[in-house]
């Protein structure tokens, strides 16, 4: 691919992000880098991940979610791992996504739920949701929220992401639809969720990289990818997925790859909302498992 | 919905058939402008760019095989109909209504006021046909047809892609389909009438962007902005070679404002523009 040359167009998506104002032509020139402390990704996938009939396989993803636990908090065995997420004392909401073409799997589901009680939290103080999380009791009064939904395009926000998956903690999702969801971020800052998640999963066993029509869903824009992406930091969960997406898009379609709407809220997440990291240069990634494939 | 949609509802039921093939329809679901975020989410913002009134959602099932699902849309006026067509023309042209494509399992076309989509979940030879004698169905069934956006006279027909015309009002549709900036230097709002279009071969291509303000206050306003913002270093001359060797060019004329992008040449730009002049003189 040849190299493509930086326009102002360019720097007009750049600059909303980062405060350049009144600065068009020497900003095109480059800006320093910022050094800062890496936060850690870990993309683990399986080749066993699916069944023979694309289904998941609820052993090996119980297995990938350990591995990715371990790997993140950085302890060697997984219930000692998902301990220092979780406590016998926490009130434990899972959000998860219930859209009926690509929904969060129940394995995925069963496997954060059955860690969470191996660390100790009692059965009643545990509850999985969606649509239903203002009017559930457990999500009203969590101490904990593990976050967890498929990634995928989105026909207005760019990509279905971690960050976007905290919309239904809100009464009216439409209110944050303003500039193609560029705020979405803020939702984290609500009361009943700020401060809560202790970890974000981008499933990506199944991704959707393309959408057409009204039903955003052809299963021909789905591929098995096998993998897991699970850290601390929802929004270098989705920058992440977001390079996995565009990388498959530009394979499939032999173009930028890039997404339409373009997905900035996961970059302003970062830079206008200070949430988490959104520039790869400060994402280490860790890598586990299958290497075919993983385009990143 | 409210109570006096109903009746729409009702008409636009009847254009959709009972069944497809041994395929049988399920009861209909109906959303308005509101609704349709139960629907598809926040999908549901791109049709409420273009001031979507209705839409009637039917699924046809048959044991064993794959669903097909008729999402008819009465967007309120033929140009909003014609405008949201054009937000996905990717596919080959199905000849279905007053304009279609095919790709995928999905069948996309308008006419008069009403935007189609068809789809099946899965594209087999059998659905694909299904598909298509659904949109055909309904096509005959609408009685009437109608108008393209009046500002869709105002591009010079030289060197238009004719199937790469795009209309719309609002800045996040422009930017789907051609980025400028995040914030809408345009002045868009959701009130303007917009139309993008390629000009020249793939590889060269440029674009010409037009758009209808409601006055010719607005238009200065929106032009001062945008050259402020995109083109500061062009002054009066209101034309710029950017980063990438090509040039855009910037007219403001009545209430209009057009705007030529990725030119390969200043004086091509230019022509372009007082092309676009000409034409909207003519229509006064």
């Amino acid at each position: 691919m040849s190299q493509r040359t930086i326009t102002r167009r360019d720097f007009l998506k750049v600059a909303s992000a980062v405060p350049l104002a009144g600065a068009l032509v020497p900003a095109l020139k480059g800006s320093p880098a910022v050094a800062a402390e890496k936060v850690r990704v870990v993309l683990v996938r399986d080749e066993n991940a699916l069944d023979a009939s694309g289904a998941p396989n609820a052993e090996v993803i119980q297995r990938m979610l350990d591995e990715g636990v371990r790997a993140l908090v950085g302890q060697p065995d997984a219930i000692g791992a998902w301990k220092t997420l979780v406590h016998p004392q926490d009130i434990v909401g899972i959000k998860t996504n219930v859209w009926n073409k690509l929904p969060t799997p129940a394995e995925v589901e069963q496997a954060i739920k059955r860690r969470g009680m191996d660390a100790g939290v009692a059965e009643d103080k545990l509850s999985i949701d969606d649509r239903g999380v203002l009017r559930n009791p457990i999500f009203q009064n969590a101490t904990a929220l593990i976050n967890a939904r498929p990634a995928r395009t989105h026909q207005w926000s760019g990509m279905g992401s971690c960050i976007k998956n905290y919309i239904q903690f809100v009464p009216r999702p439409s209110d944050y639809h303003g500039d193609t969801c560029a705020d979405l971020a803020t939702i984290w800052n609500l009361p009943v969720v700020k401060g809560r998640t202790r970890l974000n999963i981008l499933v990506m066993l199944t991704p959707l990289f393309h959408m057409i029509g009204t039903q955003q869903y052809n299963k021909d824009f789905t591929w098995a990818y096998k993998g897991l992406i699970v850290s601390r930091d929802p929004v270098a969960a989705d920058a992440t997925g977001l390079r996995v997406l565009e990388a498959k898009r530009r394979e499939h379609f032999q173009d930028d790859g890039l997404l339409k709407p373009t997905p900035h809220h996961i970059q302003l997440a970062d830079t206008r909302h200070h949430l988490g990291v959104s520039d790869p240069a400060r994402i280490e990634i860790v890598k586990l498992g299958w290497s075919e494939g993983i385009l990143i | 919905m409210s109570p006096s949609t109903v009746p729409e509802a009702r008409l636009l039921a009847s254009y959709i058939p009972i069944t497809a093939g041994p395929w049988l329809s399920e009861a209909d679901q109906v959303f308005d402008a509101t609704t349709i975020f139960d629907y598809i989410d926040g999908a549901g913002e791109v049709y409420r760019s273009y001031n979507m009134k209705l839409l009637v959602s039917r699924r046809f099932h048959k044991d064993g095989k794959p669903d097909l699902v008729v999402d008819a849309f009465d967007m309120g006026s033929s140009e909003d109909a014609f405008g949201v067509f054009t937000h996905d023309l990717d596919g080959e042209d199905a000849g279905i209504g007053q304009g279609s494509t095919y790709k995928a399992g999905l069948l996309s076309f308008w006419k008069d006021r009403y935007f189609l989509s068809v789809y099946t979940e899965e594209e087999t030879p059998e659905t694909k046909g299904l598909v298509l004698e659904l949109g055909l169905a309904i096509a005959r069934a609408i009685p009437g047809e109608g108008q393209k956006p009046k500002i869709l006279e105002f591009l010079p027909r030289q060197e238009l892609e004719a199937g790469r015309v795009r209309f719309f009002h609002s800045h996040s549709i422009l930017n789907y389909h051609f980025f400028v900036a995040e914030a809408d230097i345009l002045l868009l709002g959701q009130t303007a009438d917009a139309v993008l279009a390629d000009y020249g071969e793939s590889g060269v291509r440029s674009r010409l962007l037009v758009i209808a303000y409601a006055g010719g206050g607005e238009a200065a306003r929106a032009g001062k902005s945008f050259a402020r913002a995109f083109m500061p270093e062009a002054g009066r001359k209101a034309a710029v070679k950017t980063e990438n060797g090509r040039w855009t060019a910037l007219r403001v004329h009545g209430r209009y404002v057009a705007i030529v992008f990725d030119e390969a040449a200043e004086g091509k730009a230019r022509s372009r523009l007082d092309a676009v002049e000409a034409l909207i003189d003519a229509a006064r």
